[in-house]
């Protein structure tokens, strides 16, 4: 389970746990994605990261589905802190709340957080 | 062997990474203070929202405290070869920077 908590652009945490993340697919292993604290900004629709000069994170996170990566969940908490909406995120995601997000800790052998 | 998760939080007691780590740890769990996260013990009656659980072990390194010029409270307060020990303990862990 990869636990994000940096939002996308400022610094390379995220872009870095998505490789992370597609490695993981793209060797069959299962792997779910809690995106907590700033990690729910990934979410946001209309990234338009040409303005930076750089790889749109939407796009990348849009694309998980396709190697097989579903179980992509969010923190609730920090979701309405943001006022992020999960039905624009660029793919499902599920939002959790406090006790689920520690049940989902404890339902893997392996954590990583970015 | 304890099936809990191992957190290691580095980061300030103002950070959105420790009350993000505070939040996320439940029963079973550990947590040991490391690098600016020992400034938790600074003051510690007055800062608010840096109030560390009980219901857990809670370590402080040492060595981070003393560099810092932190004085620290309370028992469980270790060194580098416990800080190894304890991770060999908790198969599983959980980096808070």
């Amino acid at each position: 389970m990869v636990v994000i908590r940096h939002s996308p652009y400022s610094s390379s945490m995220a872009r870095t746990a998505l490789d992370i993340v597609l490695a993981a697919g793209a060797f069959e292993q299962p792997v779910t994605v809690l995106l907590y604290g700033d990690g729910v900004l990934q979410l946001l629709p209309h990234q338009q990261s040409d303005r930076l000069g750089t790889k749109n994170h939407a796009k990348q996170l849009a694309a998980l589905p396709l190697y097989g990566i579903e179980k992509i969940y969010a923190d609730t908490q920090s979701l309405t802190q943001y006022g992020v909406d999960v039905a624009l995120a660029p793919l499902p995601v599920e939002s959790i709340s406090g006790e689920a997000v520690q049940g989902l800790l404890s339902e893997h052998d392996h954590v990583l957080g970015l | 062997m304890p099936t809990g998760v191992l957190h290691t939080l580095a980061a300030s007691p103002s950070s959105a990474a420790f009350a993000e780590c505070l939040r996320m740890i439940q029963p079973g769990d550990a947590l040991v203070l490391l690098a600016d996260a020992v400034y938790a013990h600074q003051n510690e009656a007055a800062l608010p929202g840096a109030s560390l659980p009980q219901d857990i072990p809670v370590y402080t390194l040492r060595r981070d405290c003393e560099a810092r010029g932190v004085s620290p409270q309370g028992d469980n307060i270790i060194n580098m070869a416990d800080l190894v020990t304890l991770t060999e303990n908790y198969p599983r862990q959980l980096a808070w920077y």
